[in-house]
């Protein structure tokens, strides 16, 4: 079973940024590129050589694997539905949150190494971001623990929830949703097709690699994406006790409609408001986790 | 027992001033580890389950038998300063070389004297059995470290800092002797054993948060961790690692100590909510802090503040588990700040070393004058990396273990609905505070050790000695096997979190769960650095037939970069700087560049963060004094005649007090 779980969530990770494109295209009025059109950009990326800036170290060549390994050590921690993923234990969630912050570090100290002011400024954004989406990631996964009475990512969604808990549920999926957003540098957080360097958070951290390490962090972005919106819609299948074989097409359609949605319609953020959407994200699970405990308590607000 | 001190201390101080000054480190170091090898063994014996207490020392005074007893408490408290004390006497032999020449002999070893006697003193302190020579014991500490912080005393901020570490401490022992004096009086012992008996028959709160105050005061508790950021940086780096390292940690013992007489008793759940209250502020004020220093060793003394915190947060959410019942979240919480306390040894200590090497061979530990450092260090720069990595709290490391084990008491406490809400103001509180170390810490190495060097003190820095490496790769060592092992890691602190829960059998709770959730952290730990080498080695072999050339770094098309244009500490904490800003006091001397100014000219800009608390408790003070003197100022007139009076007045009140009889 495990095996069918990373073979789901590989496929959930190359079909999303498919989706994401495809959903655009359509609200443009366009026809779209190619639905596997970002696959075969990385093909040529990871067949290329590379440019490394004198300014950069060892340290610079060394993120993009430890990016990539961090992002696939992670995955392998989120089931699909209630399939048992390959690594699981009591406070595997811990694992999971501070394994993207490894790949984070890693990240952060890259874009240092460069010397780049530009890069240092997307460092410090991502840096200050990840701190305060950290809390929110928490409360959300805490929400999920406090109704199902597990500790470990492959308990979570295994034991059907009572029904007064779906919209705690619901409310949960949608946090974990805008943490997606937040974590895999989406609009209205960060826009990933902006030209200008002033205003990047993710990609002007990317900016002086090439080639395979290029590659590399954008396929370890595919799985965190993947693997977080799989919480999201693990979440939504376990509130409306679907079938565990749900999950994958709902993560996919969940994340990619609504980044695609969002992206052509909204704007992306003030950078200084940025702060204040992510800490709204925090107080908005921490919210749902009271109103969680207040229905275990089986106290019913008016 | 003070004359057989005495007797040993004049044997140190003898033997240290006796030799040269090449050979007063090695003497010093000799004496440390002989010393810390007779308590580490039986130590490491309590520690492995072979034996359940050892005495140290017995020795029959004018007050009675005086006894220092390792318990499995003390016994980890002497590991943690044993490895501490030893790597830092090593450290100190190249570190203190070059200073060497410009000091006198005595000088020298009056340092080395205070160093040995400061590691002996804190395993008198973990050791001490009675209250009284545990005063003394901890008093001796204090004199020491003072002594140590002064190594640099013609410079004006060592001997105020050293200076304020001093009335800090006397306060705070000022609190500890009016503890132990109302136990005596209570009880007729001053015994830490009879602290138990005293909790079951009087009121707990006071005596708990005087003692608590007391201990907190060394540990860096906030508010009264203000002393921490101003010692540390004024100290020589050795010292500061091993009190930021190893000292503060005495004061954790002083609080577990006080602590585990509590267990059963229903004051307990107001004790955990004190030190969950106490470990959520000390943690989020040191990160926030830490983030804004733009010093390296200031930075590494605030996240001692924060580490405390987290350490103390661990053993209030332990204690409120165990109120409730719920034995796994005790165990959880208990293990992970013990944990914690000898991860932060390890860690610490490697740090402050690293920093230690910053200042000897750039002169500078200020971030805007490094920058490039890991390239001309590059075994300073990896160790570094490493230490940074286990401070955030990142796997394969230790600091990952220990917290994750209060991440698991944490999410117990909720998914169990034992302590829902205190777990999960606990569980926000940590993940806020490990985010944001990651953002001060990844701008301290970012900013000093990556990039290209911001002044020539870095271009012109060579990489230190072997020794000191070794130094720093003695606390690296049991980071890893920490990290790596962390079943074997726990399975040590087990025993010593069994002094707390004494009505649950902690190694069935451990086996049941800790240890399969360690295991899979183990087995996590060697994925991860499997998959990273694996992919490492995938990448080396593809680039290995394609052409690799080399390029500027993107300047956005700008076409006269220079290093100065570099993203500064300063530059990289502003983002939380602008939403933290009522915890800091700014500030800045000239001008920083406006908004509107097109074409900057000159400007010359010092920007500093101090802690608003230690404005508040300096303010305080000073405007106690000044009033106090205001009042005393006006008796002095200046004209004799009233001195006369003055006289007179005192003698009519002697005659009067005399005559009454109450002289």
């Amino acid at each position: 079973m495990a095996l069918v779980n990373i073979l789901l969530l590989t496929l959930a990770a190359l079909a999303i940024p498919g989706v994401v494109n495809r959903t655009r295209a359509a609200l443009a009025g366009r026809r779209g590129i190619r639905f596997l059109q970002h696959l075969y950009d990385v093909r040529l990326l990871l067949r290329k050589g590379a440019v490394y800036s004198p300014t950069t170290s060892a340290l610079f060549r060394a993120v993009p694997s430890v990016y990539l390994g961090t992002a696939l050590v992670a995955a392998l921690f989120i089931p699909v539905g209630g399939l048992s993923p390959l690594l699981s234990f009591e406070g595997d969630m811990v694992a999971f949150a501070y394994l993207l912050a490894l790949g984070r570090f890693a990240l952060i100290l890259g874009a240092m190494d460069t010397g780049s002011s530009f890069e240092g400024m997307g460092a410090s954004r991502e840096a200050l971001y990840g701190a305060l989406v950290e809390p929110a990631l928490m409360t959300a996964v805490a929400t999920l623990a406090l109704v199902s009475g597990y500790t470990s990512f492959a308990d979570l969604f295994t034991a059907a929830p009572q029904a007064r808990f779906t919209v705690v549920l619901l409310l949960t999926a949608y946090v974990l949703v805008k943490i997606v957003f937040t974590e895999s540098g989406r609009v209205p957080v960060d826009d990933p097709r902006t030209h200008l360097e002033l205003t990047m958070i993710h990609e002007v951290m990317c900016l002086d690699y090439c080639g395979v390490d290029l590659g590399m962090i954008q396929i370890a972005g595919w799985l965190k994406t993947a693997a977080l919106s799989m919480l999201a819609a693990d979440t939504v299948a376990a509130a409306f006790g679907w079938p565990w074989w749900a999950a994958a097409p709902l993560a996919v359609a969940v994340t990619g409609l609504s980044v695609g949605i969002v992206e052509s319609t909204q704007a992306r953020n003030k950078l200084a408001r940025n702060t204040t959407f992510i800490l709204t994200i925090g107080a908005l699970a921490a919210l749902v986790f009271f109103s969680g405990y207040l229905l275990q308590l089986n106290l019913f607000v008016q | 027992m003070t004359l057989y001190l005495l007797f040993i201390l004049a044997a140190v101080a003898g033997l240290i001033f006796a030799v040269p000054v090449r050979a007063k480190s090695w003497t010093a170091l000799t004496l440390v580890a002989a010393g810390m090898l007779a308590a580490a063994i039986p130590a490491v014996g309590i520690l492995s389950g072979a034996e359940q207490r050892v005495a140290l020392w017995e020795i029959a005074g004018p007050f009675g038998t005086d006894r220092g007893m390792l318990d499995p408490l003390s016994a980890l408290f002497v590991v943690v300063i044993a490895i501490g004390s030893v790597a830092s006497v090593l450290y100190s032999h190249g570190y203190l070389a070059h200073t060497l020449a410009g000091k006198s002999a005595a000088h020298v070893s009056l340092h080395y004297t205070a160093l040995t006697v400061m590691s002996l003193s804190m395993t008198g302190v973990v050791a001490s059995e009675g209250g009284y020579s545990f005063l003394f014991f901890w008093e001796l500490m204090t004199i020491a470290s003072f002594l140590l912080i002064l190594y640099d005393a013609q410079r004006r901020e060592v001997r105020r800092a050293a200076l304020a570490y001093l009335v800090m401490m006397h306060i705070g022992f000022v609190l500890l002797v009016a503890g132990f004096a109302r136990l005596d009086a209570a009880c007729g012992s001053a015994d830490f054993a009879a602290l138990r008996g005293y909790f079951r028959t009087h009121d707990v709160l006071p005596l708990y948060l005087l003692l608590l105050a007391g201990f907190g005061m060394k540990a860096g508790l906030f508010p009264v961790h203000v002393w921490l950021p101003e010692a540390h940086p004024a100290a020589p780096s050795h010292v500061s690692a091993l009190m930021s390292g190893v000292m503060i940690k005495t004061g954790i013992y002083g609080i577990l100590r006080i602590t585990s007489a509590l267990a059963g008793l229903p004051a307990l759940r107001t004790a955990g909510l004190v030190l969950l209250g106490a470990g959520i502020v000390t943690g989020l004020w040191g990160v926030v802090l830490a983030s804004a220093q733009n010093d390296a060793k200031r930075m590494l003394a605030y996240s001692s503040i924060e580490n405390i915190g987290i350490i103390v947060l661990g053993l209030g959410i332990g204690m409120l588990g165990y109120d409730a019942g719920n034995y796994a979240v005790a165990l959880c919480g208990v293990c992970g700040a013990l944990l914690h306390t000898l991860n932060h040894s390890l860690f610490k200590s490697l740090l402050f070393f690293g920093a230690g090497n910053l200042l000897s061979q750039t002169h500078t530990v200020s971030l805007d004058a490094l920058g490039g450092a890991g390239r001309q260090m590059p075994l300073t720069g990896i160790l570094f990396l490493c230490g940074t990595a286990a401070l955030c709290a990142l796997p394969p490391f230790n600091g990952f273990v220990s917290e994750l084990t209060i991440y698991l008491g944490l999410f117990d406490g909720i998914a169990s609905g034992s302590n829902v809400l205190t777990s999960a103001a606990g569980l926000i509180a940590l993940a806020l505070i490990g985010g944001l170390a990651l953002l001060a810490f990844t701008k301290l190495y970012g900013t000093a050790f990556l990039g290209a060097p911001r002044s020539h003190c870095v271009a012109e820095a060579r990489e230190v000695d072997n020794v000191r490496i070794a130094a720093m790769a003695l606390p690296l060592t049991g980071m890893l096997a920490v990290g790596l092992f962390p079943q074997a890691a726990v399975g040590i602190v087990v025993r010593a979190a069994a002094c707390f829960m004494p009505a649950a059998d902690a190694a069935a709770h451990a086996e049941r769960l800790l240890h399969p959730a360690l295991a899979g952290v183990c087995r996590t730990a060697w994925l991860v650095v499997a998959v990273v080498a694996l992919l490492a080695w995938l990448r080396r072999r593809a680039l290995r037939r394609r052409t690799v050339t080399a390029g500027p770094t993107w300047g956005c098309g700008f076409t006269a970069p220079n290093v100065r244009m570099q993203y500064t500490g300063e530059s990289f904490s502003e983002g939380l700087q602008s939403i933290a800003t009522s915890l800091t006091q700014n500030s800045g001397e000239g001008r920083a560049v406006d908004k509107a100014e097109i074409f900057p000219a000159t400007h010359n800009f010092d920007i500093r963060h101090k802690d608003k608390i230690d404005r508040l408790f300096a303010a305080w003070w000073v405007e106690l004094l000044h009033q106090i003197n205001r009042r005393v100022m006006r008796l002095r007139t200046g004209k004799i005649n009233h001195y006369v009076l003055f006289a007179l007045a005192f003698l009519v009140l002697v005659f009067v007090l005399s005559v009454l009889n109450l002289l």
